[in-house]
């Protein structure tokens, strides 16, 4: 063959260093300590289902019933929580609910059957940690539909029917009051052009 | 940790010292496998020499299977490598007058200056050659821009186009390459027993 | 044929095929779920209606509404500009578009805040920043702006500016004439202490 050709020793030296490169990175690939087990389509999923919600009635049920198994978390802080909290509940915000501890806890809670039920001020407040330990995989975690303040007028029994998420409004006929003169600015029809724009690449490329 | 530029690791101003050392390394490795001597690249096209195959298709492979795997681990980000666009008929017309060139002259552009790195004359011809091209290219520009932009699928990848991922496209031109690698050996232990006017060592 | 050549050769062939059985990466870019709880337990992500319809009446070009109610919803209803992604395609590449876009500021609305809050927890997994949600939603949109109630005689003067404004909105979105303000409340001006402020009150 051409002397210009395969030299031994300099291609065995390039390909110990290409497999070593390899080998090092299989290695050294980070696992994270917490891993999503919901992609972000199934979550989307999630929210649009029913499923996760849980009503102060309900709630009334599982803690009264002696053989149902439930913990009752609450995401306050420690002085609303002294202020008032369902009797039962621990008081952990969520931020420390993801700390080591708190998770070994949730998947033995997990494992034995426990269903979790997380509930703060008002259904916003629980409603991000909730989907955010549903997307970690703890399927047995609920929020309270309501929140604290639903719950306490459910005690009082001045409630009606919780039904977040639903136009109280026909929002359409309450809008138009009377559309004597002026424009009715709320037209969807003028759309601004929304440029799109997706991520671009860096540096130019060059020929051979 | 991605591209190191476009993820702001390190300045911009590092851009031309990278070209310089990559520039090096290059230029180092076309003359260590014979690119400068004109009849080793226009062996490709008659027969009895397919070394220029087997270092592109090395390289290609090495470099799709290397990125592959430091996406994998992490260590690049692939939505930030810059992708060519493409623009399909003047890119097919470009190829066949860049075979063309090739087999004229016996050089390509990035070997023509290996040879003049090494003193050649006819490597110096077809750099200057070359550099009159480029020129003519520029200022003739407005004439044929519609041609040249024509077709555009934008930066997409042969995946994309196929609908197939690109660990699978990679696996495959590597099956490609190891055989055809296989194939031109063949070859040109046929055409080199049937030629005698160039010696082979 | 050389030896060396053989070992390369299969050395990138067994390469290739760990490339091909290597575990699908996820290509998302996403953020891990501890930052994703701590940017969830801070409340500046939402804005008010008056903030929004601040925006609105002044024509603020960073702003980019979103509405994540089905499409019928959208069609019967919707604020100024907004944009229409239901929430069960939000992770559509198409509408995955708007969100990226720089300097823009995304506000999500629906009909309450839930479902908005739901479709700005999935987006800022992804990755994005500069996403709002707009609280208490389109139901306190109405409320507030369109239906603003008189304060008592005994509310702050903040709260007497407050009313003026969302009357003047809402003569902004819905056309009606607005009646002469009677100026102000005369009389005794009452000064509140400031009390802490994030985003105070739904509806």
């Amino acid at each position: 063959m051409h002397v210009h050709e395969l030299n031994p020793k300099k291609t065995v030296i390039t390909m110990i260093i290409f497999v070593v490169v390899i080998i090092a990175g299989l290695l050294t690939i980070r696992s994270p300590r917490l891993k999503y087990a919901l992609t972000p389509e199934q979550t989307v999923l999630l929210t649009a289902s029913d499923d996760g919600g849980i009503s102060p009635e309900k709630l009334e049920l599982l803690l009264t019933g002696s053989t149902e198994k439930v913990e009752v978390i609450d995401i306050r802080n420690h002085y609303e929580f002294a202020r008032g909290h369902i009797p039962g509940a621990r008081n952990i915000s969520a931020v420390e609910l993801l700390e080591n501890d708190n998770i070994k806890w949730l998947r033995i809670l997990q494992e034995e059957g426990f269903t979790v039920v997380i509930y703060g001020k008002d259904q916003l407040q629980a409603n991000g940690p909730w989907m955010v330990f549903r997307q970690i995989g703890f399927s047995n975690v609920t929020v309270l539909l309501g929140g604290y303040q639903y719950y306490l007028a459910y005690k009082d029994n001045k409630t009606q029917k919780y039904a977040p998420c639903k136009a109280d409004f026909n929002y359409a006929e309450v809008a138009k009051a009377s559309v004597a003169d002026g424009e009715d600015n709320n037209q969807p029809a003028k759309k601004t052009t929304i440029v799109r724009r997706k991520k671009k690449g860096g540096a130019v490329a060059g020929g051979c | 940790m991605g591209p190191l530029i476009p993820q702001e690791i390190i300045t911009g101003q590092w851009d031309f010292v990278i070209a310089l050392l990559i520039g090096g390394a290059f230029g180092f490795i076309l003359e260590s496998s014979g690119f400068s001597s004109s009849r080793n690249i226009a062996g490709v096209f008659y027969g009895y020499n397919f070394v220029v195959l087997r270092v592109f298709f090395t390289a290609m492979i090495v470099a799709m299977v290397g990125l592959l795997y430091f996406s994998y681990f992490g260590w690049i980000d692939l939505d930030l490598v810059f992708v060519l666009p493409t623009y399909l008929n003047s890119m097919l017309f470009g190829g066949f007058l860049m075979g063309l060139g090739f087999v004229i002259g016996g050089f390509c552009p990035g070997t023509s200056y290996t040879a003049v790195a090494i003193g050649k004359i006819d490597g110096i011809v077809f750099a200057t050659g070359f550099l009159i091209g480029v020129f003519i290219f520029a200022e003739g520009f407005p004439f044929y821009e519609g041609f040249y932009t024509a077709n555009d699928l934008g930066s997409i990848t042969i995946g994309e186009m196929f609908g197939v991922s690109n660990e699978l496209v990679a696996f495959l031109f590597v099956m490609m390459a190891i055989v055809a690698f296989y194939v031109t050996w063949l070859i040109e232990k046929r055409v080199r027993k049937n030629m005698t006017e160039y010696k082979f060592e | 044929m050389n030896k060396n050549y053989l070992v390369l050769a299969i050395l990138m062939i067994l390469l290739a095929v760990g490339l091909l059985l290597v575990p699908e990466r996820q290509n998302y870019q996403q953020i891990e779920p501890e930052k994703l709880m701590w940017d969830i337990t801070q409340t500046s992500r939402f804005v008010t209606v008056d903030q929004v319809a601040q925006m609105i009446i002044e024509g603020d070009p960073t702003l980019e509404l979103i509405d994540i109610r089905p499409v019928a919803d959208f069609e019967t209803f919707s604020l100024t500009n907004a944009i229409n992604i239901p929430l069960d395609s939000l992770m559509k590449p198409d509408y995955q578009d708007y969100l990226g876009i720089e300097d823009m500021n995304v506000v999500f609305y629906g009909n309450s805040d839930i479902n908005a809050d739901q479709a700005w927890v999935i987006a800022k997994r992804m990755g994005y920043n500069s996403i709002y949600v707009m609280q208490g939603g389109l139901n306190c949109w109405i409320r507030k702006i369109i239906q603003p109630v008189e304060p008592d005689e005994s509310a702050s003067q903040e709260e007497f500016d407050l009313y003026q404004f969302r009357k003047g909105a809402c003569a902004f979105f819905t056309g009606t004439k607005v009646e002469a303000p009677d100026a102000g409340k005369t009389g005794i001006k009452v000064v509140k202490r400031k009390k802490g402020t994030a985003v105070a009150g739904g509806c």
